[in-house]
């Protein structure tokens, strides 16, 4: 924006850049999302993300006449709550970008384009075996005091520091998979006057008016309050990968520490919703530990590091218009029905009865007891990434 | 404008791609020297200022054309 213009700014202007001249601090991000989680609570249940997409896909496959026995869809894409989140955190997140100008369709080279596709398989199977993904069983589980979502941590990290090996190895030996041709459109002219904030805008109201056509209130309130998590999510760039994938590689500790942030606000928020029996207490407690926790929990952790993205990062980027993360939505579509058909029916059916447990830590610890343990290892992390940045013992570079 | 000794094309590449590109090839530059990153990832605005702050190395410039991010970062060690 040239001098002369900035002397002129309104208040409008002023509103505007405000929210959309830089990005957010993924911290604030986090503290909202948190909030909206627990909005979601309130109304029915709270923010996951692989379920709607896992519905998605359902429907696709059935559409397309493949009727899948044990994976049938519960009920349409316009029916169904997740499903419609879904959707309306890809419209926030693309009115975010492009209110911020930041919108424009990105294809990247095909070695990165591939990895997309095989990063969404990867977390496509992984939602499935684990029962969750980075929201449902971690941001939204760690509140909900699943121990499944403590395992399932544990093995997104292992998934993320092979797939940080992986990325490390791949840049050294086969530079060929992430250069070559690339191609941007769409993308905001930097002279005269953009178009891409007035489309955003329309953006904003179309997301509005559809979601005023849903007449049940538990769909209006998903669609309202998923237009806001997308476009929070686009503002402050949250990125659950980043959070633990960083420690492996450039060190940095914010994004795990806005992450810690928005878990500590979900564990009272959520246990307040819970013991005064507004929701039910073992939402979002996943029959998981620890087997399908920690199998699944690998699998998504070296798949969303790969696609660079998880069912939510990849959500909101393939709003903001990186074709990578659209393949890797794709995969997740394809691969979440066609594990919960064939795979998930015969891993649960090998496994003992000890090792797929739904497993709520306050009948073990108490909820004072519960939530004591999980705020121990929310501390126990912060000190190891602090510690780590500013020691680089664990960062590749 | 500055002059860039070396330019690092990260056009199209989403994150982590970018960073990794951009430490891989700084350790590779002589002290003084001077990269020209080209981004089109909005997350590199934030990025790669906190990465040049976090390894010690100078932002000197950045510019905006058409979507095309532009950083100019010298190696400084």
């Amino acid at each position: 924006m040239s001098a002369e213009a900035k002397k002129e700014k309104g208040i409008f202007g002023e509103l505007y850049d405000n929210f959309f001249a830089h990005s957010w601090h993924m911290w604030i991000g986090s503290i909202v999302l948190a909030m909206l989680s627990i909005f979601l609570f309130m109304i029915a249940s709270p923010w996951g993300s692989s379920g709607g997409l896992l519905n998605w896909g359902q429907n696709l496959f059935s559409g397309l006449g493949l009727s899948l026995e044990n994976s049938a869809p519960i009920a349409g894409i316009l029916e169904y709550r997740y499903a419609i989140l879904s959707i309306l955190v890809i419209f926030g997140a693309l009115s975010s970008a492009l209110l911020g100008k930041e919108f424009a369709i990105r294809i990247a080279p095909g070695g990165e384009l591939a990895k997309g596709f095989l990063g969404g398989i990867l977390m496509g199977i992984g939602c499935i075996i684990g029962f969750g993904c980075t929201i449902g069983n971690f941001f939204s589980g760690w509140a909900a005091l699943s121990a499944g979502a403590i395992i399932f941590v544990i093995g997104l990290v292992i998934g993320v520091f092979f797939a940080v090996k992986y990325l490390l190895w791949e840049m050294e030996k086969h530079p060929k998979m992430s250069s070559g041709k690339s191609a941007t459109f769409l993308q905001a002219r930097t002279k005269g006057t953009s178009l891409q904030p007035l489309a955003g805008l329309i953006i904003v109201i179309i997301g509005l008016a559809l979601a005023y056509t849903f007449n049940d209130p538990v769909l209006f309130g998903f669609a309202l309050i998923g237009l806001f998590i997308g476009i929070v999510l686009q503002r402050s760039r949250w990125c659950i990968v980043r959070a633990l994938r960083e420690p492996f590689m450039t060190g940095d500790a914010e994004p795990a520490v806005a992450i810690i942030a928005g878990l500590v606000i979900g564990l009272f928020g959520f246990t307040v919703i819970k013991i005064m029996g507004i929701g039910g207490e073992l939402t979002m407690v996943a029959a998981n530990f620890w087997m399908p926790a920690i199998i699944g929990g690998i699998i998504f952790g070296f798949g969303m590091t790969i696609a660079g993205g998880c069912t939510i990062g990849s959500s909101w980027r393939a709003g903001e218009g990186h074709v990578k993360l659209w393949l890797a939505l794709i995969g997740i579509i394809i691969a979440a029905p066609l594990t919960l058909e064939y795979i998930r029916p015969a891993f649960l059916n090998i496994l003992p009865a000890w090792m797929k447990q739904q497993i709520f830590l306050p009948n073990y610890f108490t909820y004072l007891g519960s939530i004591i343990i999980m705020l121990l290892i929310l501390l126990i992390w912060y000190i190891f990434v602090k510690w780590n940045e500013r020691t680089g013992r664990f960062s590749a570079m | 404008m500055v002059q860039a000794d070396q330019t690092l094309d990260c056009k199209g590449l989403s994150c982590p791609m970018p960073i990794m590109k951009l430490a891989k090839t700084m350790k590779q530059m002589e002290n003084g020297q001077i990269l020209e990153l080209l981004a089109t990832d909005p997350g590199s605005k934030p990025d790669v200022p906190a990465w040049c702050n976090r390894t010690g190395n100078e932002l000197l410039d950045t510019a905006e054309e058409n979507g095309v991010y532009k950083y100019y970062i010298k190696r400084i060690k």
